[in-house]
């Protein structure tokens, strides 16, 4: 009979489990299943967590500095509520996120720092500069963990797509009509804005 | 009208072959209920299950979106563990045999590339003309009709250019219903590449709609998804079938696992029996029935039904079912290049070099089709240039470079069947309790001296010429996920499971058709050359039928 080991109910095809829903608004809340996911994720990260922790402690001023550090550690346009996920998952996963934040906002504000190349040569190696590379990782892969269970936060907003955003297709998605592609090939130092 | 439990023709599978010969048989006036041992899952799901997948995940784990049911298991890929579970493997070459099929309504064209090769006459006469291998007991000349019925049942698009068309020695009788698609720049560059060292890079017959609609399914928009999910449909997979199949009357039943064949009196077959999910059995009859399952599991339901009469499984009075393992031993090499080669623009893959597969030293070692993968590579540029731990405008560049300046190769080798590489039944059980498959597989001598000598040098010269400062070659031979030679065809009962039509020698209501049948697996895709089989089968089972 149905062994339950066996059954992983969150790789069911029960059509019920996702719930599209349209964003008339033009968020990128178009992976609406992903907030789900994500409450849910986060919970079961932070019932591993001791009581008291920083994690839980992961709060709306958190956030907004999460997303300030962001801002500088990443030159292009990012968004807000996908910095919130990446926020809230990483902190989940590193108890001592807020302190990082804090210690790699001291830094940029000592350099008075613009971007990122300002202040990033004086990020010691250990921690800080793991985290750091951590916050950037996230926003260009679209998850915080490559794990094979991983959640995805962002898929076509995950920044790894835009440096080659002239040319080559996120999978999946279209990126011309009916054999609407050419075989142009423009140079690499025609980097697109994004 | 069929019911759940009768029909004229019973089709074990919903594959690309079962789904053919179903719409054959339902056009010819017959009744047709097919059994899916896996999950008929939407579209949707599967894209949402892909796009849901980490970075990691969503290239070379092309069964990932397809999470297998605990009664239909198959090959899973989300971690290396998984992969040991379900298939058997051992030999020398035993990851070469590691199959990625699915399990689902639709089976494995869900997550195919979508090419569509015809074979050449010389891939069909290997015994007469080069001394190795088997011939087929037909000529060109007749599966051509039926290379032609596919691709217009399918949709393949393909060039009007009889001199970019293949096999150069072989008339079409029809155009193909489709104009070719577009190269993208990477495909371009390798077709000048490629020439420039007698290397002919066509542009490949693929089963994607191009420019059109055809079917009813739109015409392709460069996702470069086709695997492992064409999210529009624009590719044929057989799950496209399934609404036309009910639409003419065609009844299909999933999660249905057959488990059992039964024959009865002058060993004709009078029923097959499946598991539902909750374990309990079912008994089917029909006056025909069509085992077209997949590779691996039509010989393994085959084996799994030894009875009195047929003491070494149905179908195997000749031992040959389940022998003769084929796939194309694949290898791969990993480049880097100086100037930018731009993939990820149109399908994951629509040209080949086919020139390199025929020739007279198919008498000492084997032909091979040489190929460049165009997915998009970002994802692998991406997570490489941050793995060098750059920030800023430095990660954009070298992301941008590691995704326009590298490349994958492929040469995948025709193997020769031998009835060493064999399909067993494992000691190891499913959750229904059935036997696992168990396969050895040894590539051979014929392939091994094919990349000695002739194969990786010319891989090598291939990368040379496209600009390559580095090459990494693939450590082992790898699997093509062309599944054939397990129900082996020809003329003699003695040496084969079945005759020309695919129709079982020991069985006259019992048709296998699919890669299993084929008697040579060269070096280029199979799946037209199963679909043109299917139409082959169908049309003896309605002559059958109707005049006994």
């Amino acid at each position: 009979m149905l062994d339950p080991d066996r059954i992983d109910p969150d790789r069911d095809d029960c059509p019920t489990a996702f719930k599209l829903a349209c964003n008339l608004a033009g968020n990128p809340d178009r992976r609406e299943v992903l907030v789900g996911a994500l409450v849910v994720g986060g919970l079961a990260a932070l019932a591993t967590l001791p009581p008291g922790s920083a994690a839980a402690a992961w709060s709306e001023e958190s956030a907004a500095r999460f997303f300030e550090i962001s801002s500088l550690l990443i030159p292009h346009r990012l968004n807000e509520a996908i910095g919130k996920r990446i926020g809230a998952l990483m902190s989940a996963l590193n108890p001592s996120l807020s302190e990082h934040v804090a210690g790699l906002l001291a830094i940029a504000k000592q350099k008075n720092a613009q971007i990122v190349e300002d202040f990033f040569p004086d990020v010691p190696e250990g921690p800080l500069r793991d985290t750091a590379l951590a916050i950037i990782s996230a926003w260009y892969l679209g998850v915080v963990s490559d794990a094979p269970d991983a959640e995805v936060v962002a898929l076509e907003y995950a920044l790894m797509y835009g440096p080659t955003s002239d040319v080559m297709t996120i999978p999946s998605y279209a990126v011309s009509g009916p054999n609407g592609w050419t075989a142009n090939a423009p140079p690499l130092s025609d980097m697109p804005k994004f | 009208m069929a019911s759940d439990s009768n029909a004229d023709v019973v089709i074990v599978g919903t594959g690309v072959v079962g789904c053919l010969v179903a719409e054959r048989a339902l056009d010819a006036g017959l009744s047709v209920l097919m059994l899916e041992a896996g999950p008929r899952v939407d579209r949707w799901r599967i894209v949402e299950n892909y796009r849901n997948l980490p970075p990691s995940l969503r290239l070379f784990h092309w069964d990932a979106p397809y999470p297998p049911k605990p009664w239909a298991p198959h090959l899973e890929t989300r971690r290396d563990k998984e992969s040991e579970q379900y298939l058997q493997l051992e030999g020398p070459n035993a990851r070469a045999y590691l199959q990625g099929y699915v399990r689902y309504a639709g089976g494995a064209t869900w997550h195919w590339a979508g090419l569509c090769w015809r074979l050449s006459p010389e891939d069909m006469r290997l015994n007469s003309l080069y001394g190795v291998g088997r011939d087929w007991p037909f000529g060109h000349d007749v599966i051509e009709p039926y290379y032609t019925a596919a691709e217009y049942a399918i949709g393949v698009c393909g060039p009007s250019d009889p001199a970019l068309q293949w096999p150069p020695n072989a008339k079409r009788s029809k155009p193909y219903p489709m104009g070719p698609t577009p190269f993208g720049p990477g495909e371009h560059r390798l077709t000048e590449a490629a020439a420039k060292i007698g290397l002919i890079n066509l542009p490949a017959p693929q089963a994607r709609n191009s420019g059109v609609s055809y079917h009813g399914r739109p015409a392709c928009c460069g996702n470069n998804n086709c695997f492992p999910v064409c999210p529009i449909a624009a590719k044929y997979d057989a799950a496209t079938a399934l609404p036309k199949i009910e639409a003419k009357g065609g009844k299909i039943l999933a999660n249905a696992v057959v488990y059992r064949i039964e024959t009865g009196e002058k060993n004709s077959i009078e029923a097959v029996h499946y598991f539902d999910p909750q374990k309990s059995s079912h008994r089917v009859t029909a006056r025909i029935f069509v085992i077209a399952c997949n590779g691996i599991e039509t010989p393994k339901l085959l084996l799994l039904s030894k009875d009195g009469r047929n003491p070494n499984g149905v179908a195997n009075s000749s031992d040959q079912v389940g022998r003769n393992m084929m796939d194309q031993p694949k290898l791969t090499a990993d480049l880097e290049l100086g100037e930018p080669l731009w993939t990820g623009v149109g399908p994951v893959q629509s040209s080949s070099i086919l020139n390199t597969t025929q020739g007279e030293f198919r008498s000492r070692y084997a032909g091979a089709m040489f190929r460049m993968e165009n997915f998009a590579r970002s994802p692998l540029g991406a997570a490489a240039a941050l793995k060098k731990g750059l920030v800023g405008k430095a990660l954009d560049a070298e992301i941008r470079r590691l995704s326009a300046c590298t490349a994958r190769l492929s040469v995948e080798h025709e193997p020769l069947p031998s009835p060493n590489n064999r399909l067993t039944l494992s000691d190891k059980k499913d959750w229904l309790g059935i036997n696992k498959p168990n396969i050895y597989y040894d590539v051979g001598d014929y392939v091994r001296q094919s990349a000695k000598d002739y194969t990786v040098p010319l891989l090598q010269k291939l990368a040379a010429e496209l600009g390559a400062t580095n090459f990494q070659l693939s450590q082992e031979f790898l699997n093509s996920d062309h599944i054939m030679g397990g129900c082996i065809m020809g003329s003699d009962p003695a040496t084969a499971v079945v005759d020309a039509d695919c129709r079982a020698h020991d069985h006259h209501n019992l048709f296998l058709p699919g890669g299993g049948a084929m008697p040579s697996g060269t070096a280029s895709n199979s799946t037209l050359t199963m679909a043109a089989l299917a139409l082959k089968a169908a049309d003896a089972i309605a002559d059958q039928l109707k005049h006994g």
